[in-house]
């Protein structure tokens, strides 16, 4: 694990933004669905959390996998003959890429 | 005085001392005092009293006090009797409190200087503020407390109001029954806290999480206390979030438990409570929660408002005065249900006492276990520790009493000996009257479950487990459950539940019905079921898990009751846990399905009807139980005569504090409250979360805000969302990494992208997930069979291969296929052809896999021969579909004899021609299997189709010849024999022998030529055309026959030398060609292969730029590739699954091998420099030589490998082909299974006949020759093509030739079209970089065949090239 990896911070900040957003949709679906919700199935209203080592290893994961879109990217940009990643690059490799994570 | 007229009235005065003057002048003097103080603080308080800032009080009314209180004190201290004189209690709390607060009287010390006007009349204010500080800075708002708020929203009744009253004033201890609104006069004085003290705590303690979840929304509806000072606080919430909203919230509606735990850690703020609600007050016995809590806080000491609510207070007195004392409560109020203030709100409740007699089988149960019992109870009796009665009248409580006494005073007259012995009979005969108890309340069932684990054990099983009365018993019950009598009580049940649901709407009533046992509640629910529609049952049990039973969470119940009170239920069946405070309105029946419980609980239950409208409480009593009942019944009634008038006479009250000073006199104000909606809990939760601030966000600069506002925030039309598809042609290779390695699914989206660049559709996943079961699996063929189905049903494609194995048996099997083919090609525009070969593939490739699974196995074991025929029997089962049976695998260890009988008698069936006379069951299924292949290339190119048809009627032409060689190797075989018999009949001999020969090694093979080549002679003479193909096969480890069939073996050389010529020029491009040439005949054949080749290619360019170089090194990994398959075949035998890494080997291999083939010849040169395998005749190598440098012999297994190499791509290409284009299906699955599948997949698929030889040998030998035969097959097919081709461009005279040509043309053209001109370009241009260093004929090779393609007519190309 390196030592300039993602500020744990912000990818549990990231996290949170995502996970709220998903809340926030389960709550709207199941305000319409809970006459029909059986039991046993509420779910927890609780936010998910996530604990001090999974996060820093989602960050090394992330990291990794940043590193890993921006050098497959940079070698297709260089193919090219251009000294910028555009969109299009990244575009490229990322059905692999996420193949490959 | 009208504050303090309320507590007065209860007060009985037996001092003499003028209480009620003495109160009368403090209040007096606290409305002095405070008059008094606002004018001489300006700044402070106006008439107002300002409490918390207010410095105007001196310290003399505290010396006073205790001058002026002192009998208070003698009072309080003595205790003696009922002491509810709340301004009294007041002052002593002052006093008490004060001495322990020093910071207290630092402030009195500050008031002294301020104010000291009036002496005595300052008592008052002083006590008042005194009071109000005591607990911590709660202040009292007093323009609230000059009222107190009766809601009028709900219809007033008098008894809640007076009780209201008394509430607010003094520790009440409420006594009503079930129904009667309790809830609301907690909710009246909780309000009413809630607005005299601004700052204080209220407190609502329920002893269940549902009760709290069912309290906190009434207290809601009835006074409307704001939501957001409400909080549940159970022990889901964590103690450091309860923490918080200890401080943030003002009203908790906690379980007793919480509390406790949250004074224990101090998280709450006890300072700060002013109101106590206990509610099911009757728990607190002994040391349950509500009595820790009740003891920590008078240890404090705080003062505070408790109010118990209960209905059923006890049925002791002892009970009753234990809650009081426990709960510090100083009044009662008690209304039973014939009060006259109840009366008009108490709604009829009908209690039916229903008799049911016990079943015949129970009855006689229930006496053998007495006639058990009964000499333990003697025994017990002789030994003078049972007292002399009956037994039968024994009751389990009796003995354990009996068993107390005996083990506190044991009869002096017993031998310490004996004790053990009188234990064992007291453990025996609790047992035994328990199982009887439970026998008479609920029937066999549970009975007979309790007996029979109890037997297990214990001194029960010791003693009794060889009674006969007990066997007889046993037996007994055994038989009843077992055929499933109903008990008499279910039965009744049922009954009235029916009748109850005629009578009333089964969608506004509810019915609860109460078990005291979980096992019979699960018997109810079971019986619930039969009854249909109409009842909607669930159950209501504890949490606790037991063995049989599984509990149910708090959040289950919590769903439970919401469900029945919404009418998604309306019957439950409920353990104890539902006999509490569960406030269902609609709840108009409640059966009690055992009544032997506690008057208690009995009352509980019946409270939970008739609480709005009149409701029935049906006791379900079998007759043993009803003299239990009715003498707890008659135990309750007693203790109501207790309880009447306050029960002033029975208990002993304590004093309570004032809460409210006695200058307020709260007066009583109706107000009608506007309540607002009621919002669950959940919601509220998650705002408060919101709140939260990210601490990053300090630590962002603005544009880093920015950016992530611009993902996570934005309203979406910003943003940019990278597209997956944008660049499918990427995808059909894998672009090269960093840092991670590709991942197999990765490799999988290649394959698939490389087919479905020209079309596809299927799922790949599925059948790739169904094969590794199938390996996994040991009886894989089965469920590859299974598989197959769904592949079937799922995939039209599929059920078109089905449908062609299930009709080969039949003779028009071909036809069928052939149409159904067609169907499916006609259906699907694009590569419909590829699909259908695809399919087909897959279908053979999954019998391929079991073939090479059976392979394996039988490689461990048995010789080659016995591994032959299993895969024989193997490819048998698979093309048939016939053999689902593992007697298939045994028929491996038959002879072959039974195999070539059985696969001769499928081909019969299957072939039209019906030459059984195919000895070579294997040849035939590979050929059947090749034929299916070419089947539907055959459709997609209907010219080719005639021109099959043609060389089948015609086998003379030597054009024709390699056509059908190559035909047969596609699978054109069984047509061929159908044409002739009798070459069939020579070629499966032929095969028969070379292919066992081969088998075994390699090296063998050469002998295994020359027999193939006597026999191919012999075909030769009669069909050249049928020589090539069994050249082919029988040479399998030939594939220098491949190359040039017929020179290899000098019979054949006829066949080379016409050949020759084209085979020249084949040998180096050959393979190539023939790419070309499948790449004409299988659409999808082609693509993949380019598409490899492609990917290998751009592999091969940061790499090396040298050609030769880079192919011996990828040869030489193929090899090694090959061994690592090997291994993962290996452990494939062993029941592993295939690993990841070997897929990717297989993969890796393939792209190789691909781009190998694709630059054949350079490959092959190199192949045969870097392999010494001397297997291959020196004939092989003059053809190859022709183009390449040879190293002879040794080059010849170079050439072999490098054609078992190349081959195996190239037979993949038509098989594979078939696979990757049409079925991505199939390279996932190759990719998954492991290298030796693929040899076997190679075999079988390929050179059927070849194959099962190559499967008898061992796995690097497998794939050895699986892969010449591979070659071979795609060898031949090109020279057969190029021959062709080369006639066709040099000679338009055959007109057959000319026609195929034509027809590969086209074939060409259509590829193309699927295929990316870009692609083939590259390609090309690839090829030619790398073989630049080749012969100049490769490359015009090459470029032919591009250019060919580009331009439909190839012949000036050919031309070229040759």
């Amino acid at each position: 694990m390196e030592e300039n990896t993602f500020d744990p911070d912000l990818i549990r900040a990231i996290f949170n933004l995502v996970w709220k957003k998903r809340a926030a949709e389960r709550e709207k679906n199941e305000r319409t669905e809970t006459v029909e919700m059986g039991v046993g199935t509420s779910k927890k209203n609780r936010l998910t959390s996530v604990n001090a080592n999974a996060l820093k290893l989602s960050c090394e994961l992330l990291r990794l996998f940043v590193t890993e879109a921006i050098q497959r990217a940079a070698t297709i940009a260089e193919a090219e003959g251009s000294n910028k990643i555009e969109a299009t690059h990244l575009e490229r490799i990322l059905p692999q890429l996420l193949l490959d994570f | 005085m009208a504050s303090t007229s309320a507590p007065l009235h209860i007060i009985d005065d037996d001092d003499e001392f003028d209480w009620e003057a003495a109160v009368r002048e403090i209040d007096v003097a606290c409305q002095n005092t405070a008059n008094g103080t606002s004018t001489n603080k300006s700044t402070i308080s106006n008439s107002k009293f300002e409490f918390d800032s207010n410095a105007n009080i001196n310290s003399s009314p505290v010396q006073e006090i205790p001058k002026e209180g002192k009998p208070t004190w003698k009072f309080s201290s003595s205790s003696s009797s009922s002491t509810r004189q709340s301004t009294l209690d007041k002052f002593i709390g002052i006093v008490s409190n004060n001495s322990n607060k020093s910071e207290f009287q630092d402030r009195f010390g500050k008031n002294n200087s301020n104010a000291n006007n009036n002496g005595d009349d300052m008592k008052g204010v002083a006590e008042c503020s005194g009071i109000e500080m005591l607990n911590g800075c709660i202040q009292i708002d007093p323009e609230a407390a000059k009222t107190w708020i009766y809601p009028v929203n709900i219809p007033r009744r008098d008894y809640q109001f007076t009780i209201t009253r008394t509430a607010l004033f003094s520790n009440t201890l409420v006594v009503l029954p079930t129904g009667l609104g309790k809830t609301l006069i907690a909710a009246v004085v909780m309000y009413n806290y809630f607005r005299w003290f601004p700052e204080g705590k209220i407190v609502f303690a329920a002893p269940s999480r549902p009760l709290v979840m069912q309290q906190i929304e009434a207290c809601h509806k009835i006074v409307g206390i704001p939501q957001e000072w409400t909080i549940d606080l159970t022990g889901q919430t964590s103690p450091t979030r309860r923490a918080g909203l200890w401080k943030d919230k003002r009203v908790f509606f906690v379980t007793p438990q919480v509390l406790e735990k949250d004074i224990h850690s101090g998280s709450c703020l006890v300072k700060h409570l002013v109101c106590l609600v206990i509610d099911e007050a009757h728990r607190a016995m002994g040391n349950y929660a509500y009595c820790v809590v009740v003891r920590k806080l008078m240890a404090i000491p705080v003062q505070l408002r408790i109010l118990a609510l209960t209905a059923t207070p006890g049925s002791k007195h002892l009970t009753i005065q234990n809650i009081i004392d426990n709960l510090q409560i100083s009044t009662l109020e008690y209304r039973n249900e014939n009060h006259p203030d109840v009366l008009p709100y108490v709604h009829e409740r009908k209690i039916e006492l229903m008799e049911v007699p016990m079943g015949k089988e129970a009855a006689e149960i229930y006496n053998l276990l007495g006639e058990v019992a009964r000499p333990f109870a003697a025994r017990l009796s002789t030994f003078g520790v049972l007292q002399k009665r009956d037994f039968q009248t024994l009751s389990p409580c009796d003995l354990l009493n009996s068993r107390d006494k005996f083990r506190q005073e044991p009869p002096p007259e017993l031998p310490q000996t004996k004790f053990g012995e009188i234990e064992g009979y007291f453990a025996v005969l609790i047992t035994l009257y328990h199982i009887r108890k439970l026998l008479s309340s609920h029937g066999i069932k549970p009975t007979f479950e309790m007996l029979e684990e109890k037997l297990k054990q214990g001194f029960f099983a010791r003693l009794v487990s060889r009674n006969e009365f007990l066997l007889k018993a046993n037996l007994l019950m055994h038989q009843t459950v077992s055929h499933g009598a109903p008990s008499p009580k279910l039965a009744k049940m049922l009954e009235v539940l029916t009748d109850h649901f005629k009578v009333k709407n089964p969608k506004n009533s509810r019915v609860i019905i109460f078990s005291n046992f979980r096992g019979s509640v699960r018997d109810i629910m079971n019986a619930l079921t039969n009854i249909g529609e109409i009842v909607k049952a669930t159950e209501f049990i504890g949490q606790s898990s037991g063995k049989t039973l599984k509990g149910q969470s708090q959040k289950v119940q919590q769903a439970v009751l919401e469900k029945f009170r919404t009418g998604g239920y309306n019957v439950i069946v409920a353990t104890s846990i539902g006999e509490e405070g569960l406030d269902i309105m609609e709840v108009d029946l409640v059966i009690c399905f055992d009544a032997n419980v506690s008057p208690l609980r009995m009352i509980q239950r019946m409270g939970r009807t008739g609480r709005k409208h009149e409701g029935r409480v049906d006791i379900l009593l079998l007759r043993s139980e009803l003299k239990g009942y009715m003498r707890k019944q008659v135990n309750s009634k007693a203790i109501t005569k207790h309880m009447s008038n306050g029960g002033l006479n029975s208990f002993n009250f304590h004093s309570s504090p004032r809460m409210v000073p006695h200058i307020f006199k709260p007066e009583v104000q109706l107000v009608e409250i506007s309540v607002e909606q009621f919002v669950p809990r959940g919601k509220k939760v998650k705002d408060d979360h919101l709140i939260l601030t990210p601490a990053y966000e300090t630590k962002l600069t603005n544009a880093e805000t920015d950016l992530l506002a611009k993902y996570f925030c934005s309203t979406g039309e910003k943003d940019w969302r990278p597209s997956l598809i944008a660049f499918p042609h990427f995808q059909a290779f894998p672009c090269s990494v960093h840092s991670v390695a590709h991942s197999s699914m990765t490799g999988i989206l290649i394959d698939t992208m490389q087919n479905l660049q020209g079309l596809s559709f299927s799922t790949y996943s599925r059948t790739s997930m169904t094969e590794d079961e199938n390996f996994s699996n040991p009886c894989f063929r089965l469920e590859a069979e299974e598989l197959y189905d769904q592949n079937t049903k799922d995939n039209p494609g599929y059920s078109a291969e089905e449908d062609l194995k299930t009709e080969l048996p039949e003779t028009d099997a071909k036809l069928v296929d052939i149409s159904g083919t067609k169907d499916m090609c006609m259906q699907d525009i694009h590569g419909q052809k590829s699909g259908a070969h695809s399919f087909l593939f897959d279908s053979e490739f999954v019998s391929v896999d079991d073939l090479g699974r059976v392979l394996v196995l039988s490689l461990s074991q048995l010789p080659l021969v016995s591994h032959s025929k299993s895969t024989i029997g193997g490819n048998m089962e698979f093309v048939s579909n016939l053999m689902q049976d593992s007697s298939v695998f045994e028929a491996s260890t038959k002879d072959i004899k039974e195999n070539t009988v059985q696969v001769k008698g499928i081909f019969t069936s299957q072939t039209r021609s019906t030459e059984t006379e195919n000895s070579l069951p294997s040849s035939r299924k590979s050929n059947e299997k090749d034929s299916y292949d070419k089947d539907p290339k055959v459709e997609q190119n209907t010219i080719s189709m005639a021109l099959d048809d043609e060389r089948n009627d015609d086998l003379i032409d030597f054009e024709l010849s390699p056509r059908l060689t190559n035909f047969i190797k596609s699978g054109v075989v069984p047509e061929s024999p159908i044409s002739d018999s009798g070459i069939s009949k020579g070629k499966g001999v032929d095969f028969m022998i070379p292919d066992f020969v081969s088998s075994p090694n390699m090296h063998s093979g050469f002998s295994m030529k020359c027999p193939q080549k006597a026999d191919g002679d012999g075909n030769v003479n009669q069909m050249e055309v049928l020589a090539s193909p069994h050249s082919e096969l029988g040479t399998s480890p030939l594939h220098l026959d491949n190359h040039a069939p017929k020179s290899c073996q000098s019979p054949f050389s006829v066949v080379k030398e016409t050949e020759t010529p084209i085979s020249k020029l084949s040998n180096t491009s050959s393979s190539k060609d023939w790419a070309l040439n499948s790449g004409g005949k299988c659409e999808s054949v082609e693509q993949p292969c380019k598409f490899r080749r492609l990917r290998k290619h751009g592999d091969l360019h940061p790499k090396i730029p040298s050609e030769p170089k880079e192919r011996s090194g990828f040869i030489e990994r193929l090899k090694a590739s090959s061994v690592t398959g090997s291994h993962a075949a290996v452990d494939h035998v062993g029941g592993q699954k295939r690993t990841a890494k070997g897929a990717t080997v297989y993969i890796e291999v393939e792209a190789e091998v691909s781009s190998e083939v694709m630059a054949s010849e350079d490959e092959e040169d190199e192949a045969n420099s870097t392999y010494d395998g001397s297997f291959i005749d020196d004939r092989v190598n003059p053809t190859a030589a022709s183009t390449q440098a040879e190293v002879g012999r040794i080059d010849m297994m170079a050439i072999y490998r490098r054609s078992l190499l190349s081959q195996s791509p190239l037979e993949r290409l038509p098989n594979f082909s078939t696979h990757l284009s049409l079925d991505s299906t199939v390279p996932s699955i190759r990719t998954d299974e492991s290298a030796s599948l693929k040899g076997t997949e190679n075999h079988p698929l390929q050179t059927g006949l070849d194959s099962t030889d190559n499967e008898n040998k061992t796995e690097n030998h497998k794939r050895k020759l699986s892969f010449y035969q591979a070659q071979s097959i795609p060898m031949v097919n090109l020279e057969n093509e190029f021959l062709l081709h080369s006639e066709a461009a040099r000679n338009n005279s055959p007109s057959h030739a000319r026609i195929e040509e034509y027809a590969d043309i086209f074939e060409d053209d259509k590829f193309f079209e699927d295929i990316d001109l870009d692609a083939v370009e590259e390609q090309a241009i690839k090829l030619l970089r790398y073989k630049s260093e080749c012969s100049m004929q490769n490359q015009a090779r090459t470029s032919e065949p591009t250019a060919q393609n580009l331009e439909i007519p190839g012949s000036p190309s050919f031309d070229l090239g040759i």
